[in-house]
């Protein structure tokens, strides 16, 4: 595998899309390109920064209840 | 009508995902009272077609499907936004930012405020929008997006790429504009300052 390849397929390693085979061969290769590693860990922290942002926003806890009643 | 005990399991079922739904539909409309009304009518739509609900499926994906597309029926009309996001051409934020001699994890994701990130999701065009509210922020397989969405998994596939290029094209000119980076190769501020 090289960078290129690497690039292309990095989205599908970094949401754990790839066959066991794909993602041993994109790991043996991150492994040996500190370039394409260090750009994984950024890309791998901005998915993380997206989901620790847009987690903090719960139900309200009355609209939770409303619903419980409406429902039920 | 009468409550049975199968509508009641199946209702406290359905509310254990209502963050998730609730979460989703602030989104998606970008304001409280309208997320509400939106999911509200979700779990209304849901015990209506309860029936269609095949038990040990995935639940989650299923409501969230229901309440995207009273979105797209109620917000949107029947016609989805037609929005590109083709123009955003590859922009590597990481490139542009070690290009520019920052160190870019540290540097500048750890100084993004969180109203700003969630802001750079709200201004995706809805249909990209919506991919990274359930692959990234939910974990949806791509699988399940894509039946979620009723698209192809090469579309959920092509939207979450570009979703993920244009978050960090608006999330780099925050960046810019708030004097954590410099544009055209200067280093970034430091902290203090910024204070």
């Amino acid at each position: 595998m090289n960078c290129s390849d690497c690039s292309e397929k990095l989205d599908s390693y970094l949401d754990r899309e790839l066959s066991n085979t794909e993602m041993l061969e994109l790991q043996l290769h991150l492994e040996g390109c500190p370039p394409c590693a260090d750009n994984y860990e950024f890309q791998a922290s901005m998915k993380r920064l997206v989901r620790v942002c847009c987690e903090q926003d719960k139900a309200p806890e009355a609209f939770r209840e409303k619903l419980r009643q409406i429902l039920s | 009508m009468a409550e049975s005990p199968a509508r009641t399991a199946f209702a406290e079922e359905a509310l254990t995902h209502l963050d998730t739904l609730y979460r989703g539909a602030l989104r998606l409309t970008r304001d409280p009272d309208s997320a509400q009304d939106l999911v509200q009518e979700a779990y209304l739509r849901a015990l209506r077609y309860q029936h269609s609900y095949q038990a040990g499926t995935n639940m989650k994906a299923w409501l969230f499907a229901i309440m995207r597309n009273l979105f797209w029926d109620r917000f949107k009309g029947s016609r989805k936004e037609d929005v590109s996001l083709d123009d955003v051409g590859e922009f590597v934020l990481y490139d542009k930012l070690r290009d520019e001699g920052a160190k870019p994890e540290a540097d500048v994701l750890d100084k993004l405020a969180a109203s700003e990130v969630v802001a750079a999701v709200e201004k995706l065009p809805p249909l990209h929008r919506e991919v990274v509210l359930l692959v990234d922020v939910e974990g949806f397989s791509y699988k399940d997006a894509a039946q979620t969405l009723g698209v192809p998994i090469g579309t959920v596939m092509s939207r979450l790429h570009r979703a993920r290029q244009q978050l960090q094209k608006s999330l780099y000119e925050y960046a810019v504009e708030s004097g954590i980076v410099r544009a055209n190769g200067a280093k970034e501020v430091p902290t203090d300052e910024l204070q």
